[in-house]
């Protein structure tokens, strides 16, 4: 099926970033996560159990996101990660903070 | 703030979130396979290649489990619920190790708090350590107001106290309560304050009070007397037949100096008179009986003290000599008058129990030694068994470290619950012990109350017990190498490296087992001998009622003639076959004597202060029927040898051959020398030889005179009634009865000759009462370690023995095979006690009496004892062995 990739191939807190984003248009159960993020990536992304589960727990624990049993679309019982305001403020923050990140290491990688 | 929260949270739902967490990845791969499925894929394709995409589920259960948890904190909680299952499991071995434990470390404790209450605990009053004790006896009171009209001078305060009994009843059968008498400033200067009422001031301790007799109580009398009520204040109590007035109560933990008596009512020194009447004791130089401690200055040290005091004993001495007869005169206070630290008050207990003590906490100590080894040797068995699940443990990746502390945990746990048990087993044996120093004369109260130094105390014993219990089995976790005792599993056969350790433990268990085994046969001989002591009388009829004349107020001359009614009333009570009087009683510790003894014309001695005193007692006629004690020679006392008449006396055996009177003395004469002269007894009979003060001091030299010459009569007389036996309880009420009818002011408290002997083997009561627990205790933790080891021993080989039976081996042949290691263990075992107990015989000697320290037959005793006791140890899994069922044994592996 190919490499799954685990959370060291990003820098680390990306994958939480690109959780909450994923999360931003409504409640998510954790396969549809990892589905989202490889469509929206051109199936680059592809984040296995063991990275995802640690960095859903680890939002959980910040309270950036809440989650509930629910059943999915093909009747299976399933958790459904959602947004909470704080986490929502997280995103906006956060997604500043990688931008400026970003744009640093291409002045650098630009600079003779 | 959230995040710890919940955090928390988090550790007390984990195993719902695992499951959660397990359920959710579950849902996860289900997803994938229908989405693998829409694919195209076979179902069961799907559902294989899906699981293969999975990654490492475990792997990721843990990192989210060290999301929430550090993993130090998820580590430590994992290792205790391992240690407590696998103790759970083993339920037998985890009583026992925890009991062993409790009965030590409690058992080291109780005899802590009696040493911290009594010997390192400080008054508790204001700065006790200012606190200085004038040595070493009691004072005169004169000598006392000299040194109370200085006390602002010299030091920052003084005290001076006398500890009394009074009697609470105000006729017939007396009711005593301890108390004392104390100076005005006695709790200014200590420091302490009423918690009702107030406390004495200098100007209730004169003639003219101003609220007359006054007194102070203690919290407990309040307590028990008062039952705790506001207005006892203002209340009146009768002393000593007198009226006094409750002006205050003394907090709860106050007790007064005396470090182990707890003085329950303090009345003022202006009281004695009132009580004491003519016979007041306040003039007199001649009578030591108040006890003095200054208060130092903050500045001063206890050398500025002493030189201060004795700066001013020249003025002390000519104040108070005239009162002195002139024959003492001369070394009238000439010693230096001595101060010492009495941070920690006074105490008669302490100088009596302080070595005992000091020997039984060291008992204890061994004793916690053994159970710790004991809990050490079969933790190492432990291991051993546990070999294969411990390699698996290290080959799934456990580090030796986390094996270690796992271990760790397991003996951390048994320390901790042996420990808390341990407390309460204190508590209660403390009070216990400190009840069995209570005597007919002295109410003994200790407090007890776990203070820093003896939670301390426990704590460190727990942790060190912990650690020794602890670190074998750590030790033997390094021969468990990974992959090992996977490969023989369990096919073990005989002898290795583990047994040395384990039978080293086993031997050192026989050998303290012995040596305290030893030490118990020895002091209950010692014992026993002192209670089958010869008395010279029989004591089993008696009942003794101390008469105390005083209380009537009638005057001293008429004492006589109601003693004599007293005893008329008893003698005609039914069931009572004689009544006698005396004045003092037999076997009470001390008694009335004279030091200076002439026969006939021989000149007589100046000054005999040698302990050789003779001593003396006055009779009524017919006091040596009553106390059985045969009559050899001449006559008893009849009621013709009355004041006036010549004086006689009667004397025994042992004053015949102290003063070799030979065989006939009757007729000779005595004479003693008194401080106001000289006086002449002829002889008119001889008794049989008797203890006088204590069975222990043996047959003493015994002068008797008629109770009728003896002028004045003292406050109180001896009424001894012999009682047909088995009718001791009604006979004391009838003659109670009988003596309130006579004299309905009398006061009179009844003894027996049993409770005067307890008393003077109290010490030796209480070492053999300890020392045949520990034996005891010993015995079982040696007998239960020899168990734990033979068993494990066995079960180790049980391969070995299966072959052996299935080759045809008698079950006889096993049982000896089994013996003969055990039996190798105990002879080094006892060879090391015995020869230990040889050597620490020299410091059981002064505490023994009749026994020699190295008592063949008792060595032999105790050597039998721990012999059967180790074969039965021995025997029971060895028969368990020869039973094996080879087969299944073999089978097994």
């Amino acid at each position: 099926m190919g490499l799954t990739n685990t959370s060291s191939d990003l820098l680390p807190g990306t994958l939480e970033l690109l959780i909450l984003k994923s999360l931003r248009p409504g409640a998510r159960h954790g396969y549809a996560i990892v589905e989202h993020l490889r469509v929206a990536s051109d199936d680059v992304l592809r984040i296995g159990e063991s990275a995802l589960y640690p960095a859903l727990q680890r939002l959980l624990l910040n309270g950036w996101v809440k989650a509930e049993w629910g059943t999915s679309e093909n009747n299976r019982r399933a958790r459904y990660y959602t947004l909470t305001a704080a986490g929502r403020r997280q995103l906006t923050a956060e997604q500043a903070e990688f931008d400026r990140m970003v744009s640093v290491i291409q002045r650098v990688l630009a600079s003779t | 703030m959230s995040a710890l929260l919940r955090r928390v949270m988090f550790f007390f739902r984990r195993s719902r979130h695992d499951a959660d967490l397990r359920e959710e990845i579950e849902a996860h791969r289900a997803h994938r396979q229908g989405a693998l499925e829409r694919e195209g894929l076979a179902s069961d394709a799907a559902a294989r290649a899906s699981r293969r995409a999975m990654g490492n589920v475990t792997l990721a259960v843990e990192d989210v489990r060290d999301v929430w948890l550090s993993r130090a904190v998820d580590q430590l909680w994992q290792d205790i619920r391992i240690a407590v299952r696998g103790l759970r499991k083993n339920p037998g071995f985890a009583l026992v190790a925890i009991a062993t434990l409790a009965l030590g470390i409690g058992a080291n404790t109780a005899l802590f708090s009696i040493f911290n209450g009594l010997i390192l605990r400080p008054l508790p009053v204001r700065d006790p350590g200012r606190l200085a004790l004038l040595l070493d006896g009691s004072w005169s009171y004169p000598i006392w107001a000299e040194i109370r009209a200085r006390e602002n001078d010299l030091f920052d305060g003084a005290i001076a106290w006398s500890d009394e009994t009074f009697d609470l009843s105000r006729g017939g059968q007396s009711a005593f309560v301890n108390g004392a008498h104390v100076s005005g400033r006695f709790f200014e200067v200590l420091g302490v304050s009423a918690v009702r009422g107030r406390i004495l001031t200098s100007a209730d301790d004169a003639a003219d009070a101003p609220d007359g007799p006054v007194a102070v109580i203690s919290h407990r009398f309040w307590r028990e007397h008062f039952g705790g009520a506001d207005n006892a204040i203002g209340r009146q109590i009768t002393l000593q037949r007198r009226a006094f007035t409750v002006v205050g109560v003394m907090p709860p933990g106050f007790f007064g100096v005396d470090v182990g008596r707890m003085t329950d009512v303090m009345l003022p020194f202006a009281a004695e008179p009132l009580i004491r009447g003519q016979e007041s004791q306040l003039a007199s130089v001649g009578s030591s009986w108040p006890d003095i401690i200054v208060r130092r200055k903050p500045e001063q040290s206890l050398e500025q003290a002493n030189a201060a005091l004795r700066g001013v004993q020249p003025l002390i001495r000519a104040a108070t000599v005239s009162g002195v007869s002139p024959r003492r005169a001369a070394r009238y206070l000439t010693e230096p008058l001595t101060l010492a630290d009495a941070a920690t008050g006074r105490s008669y207990l302490r100088s009596e129990f302080a070595k005992p003590l000091i020997a039984m906490i060291v008992a204890v100590g061994l004793l916690l030694l053994l159970a710790c080894t004991n809990i050490a040797s079969l933790l190492v068995a432990r291991v051993v068994t546990r070999r294969r699940e411990l390699t698996v443990r290290m080959a799934l990746g456990g580090s030796r470290a986390r094996l270690a502390r796992l271990l760790f945990a397991e003996s951390v746990i048994v320390a901790l619950a042996g420990a808390a048990l341990g407390l309460v087993f204190a508590r209660w044996s403390g009070a216990l012990l400190v009840h069995q120093l209570s005597t007919w004369e002295s109410d003994v109260s200790l407090e007890l109350a776990l203070d820093w130094r003896v939670l301390g105390f426990s704590v460190a014993v727990a942790c060190a017990s912990a650690v020794v219990a602890a670190v074998a089995p750590t030790l033997g976790l390094r021969s468990v190498a990974a992959g090992e005792a996977l490969k023989d599993a369990g096919r073990g056969l005989a002898g290795d490296r583990r047994f040395a350790v384990r039978g080293t433990l086993v031997i050192v268990q026989v050998a303290v087992s012995l040596i305290l085994i030893i030490a118990a046969g020895l002091f209950l001989r010692s014992f026993a001998s002192l209670n089958q002591l010869p008395l010279g009388f029989v004591p089993e009829p008696l009942l003794i009622a101390e008469l105390n004349l005083q209380a009537s107020d009638a005057p001293i001359e008429q004492r006589a003639t109601s003693a004599e009614r007293l005893r008329a009333a008893a003698a005609a009570v039914p069931g009572v076959r004689s009544a006698s009087l005396s004045r003092v009683s037999l076997l009470t510790g001390g008694g009335w004597g004279v030091n200076r003894v002439a026969i006939d014309d021989a000149p007589m001695p100046v000054e005999d202060l040698s302990a050789n005193r003779l001593w003396r007692n006055a009779t009524s006629p017919g006091w040596f029927d009553t106390m059985g004690t045969p009559l050899i020679r001449g006559r008893d006392f009849t009621n013709a040898d009355r004041g006036g008449a010549p004086l006689v006396t009667i004397i025994n055996g042992a004053f015949a051959r102290r003063y070799q009177l030979g065989e006939q003395p009757i007729g000779r004469t005595v004479r003693i020398g008194l401080s106001n002269g000289d006086r002449r007894y002829e002889i008119v009979g001889m008794v049989a030889d008797s203890a006088y003060t204590s069975p222990r001091d043996g047959m003493m030299a015994i002068m008797y005179v008629p109770l009728a010459q003896v002028e004045p009569l003292g406050e109180t007389v001896i009424l001894t009634i012999n009682a047909a036996r088995g009718r001791r309880a009604a006979v004391e009420r009838e003659v109670a009865a009988a003596l309130t009818r006579t004299e309905p002011a009398i006061g009179f408290v009844f003894r027996t000759f049993d409770q005067f002997i307890a008393a003077t083997v109290t010490q030796e009561r209480l070492v053999a009462m300890l020392s045949s627990f520990f034996g005891g205790l010993a015995l079982l933790l040696a007998g239960m370690g020899l168990y734990g080891i033979v068993a494990q021993a066995t079960r180790a080989r049980q391969a070995e023995i299966g072959l052996r039976l299935a080759l045809g081996a008698q079950p006889r042949g096993i049982v000896r095979l089994v013996f003969h290691r055990a039996s190798v263990l105990v002879a080094v075992g006892l060879a090391l006690g015995l020869a230990g107990s040889l050597w620490a015989a020299r410091f059981l000697s002064p505490l023994l009496f009749h026994v020699e320290a190295r008592d063949p037959a008792t060595f032999a005793a105790a050597a039998g004892v721990l012999v059967t006791a180790a074969l039965l140890a021995s025997w029971l899994p060895a028969r368990r062995a020869a039973r094996l069922d080879p087969a299944t044994v073999l089978r097994e592996g």
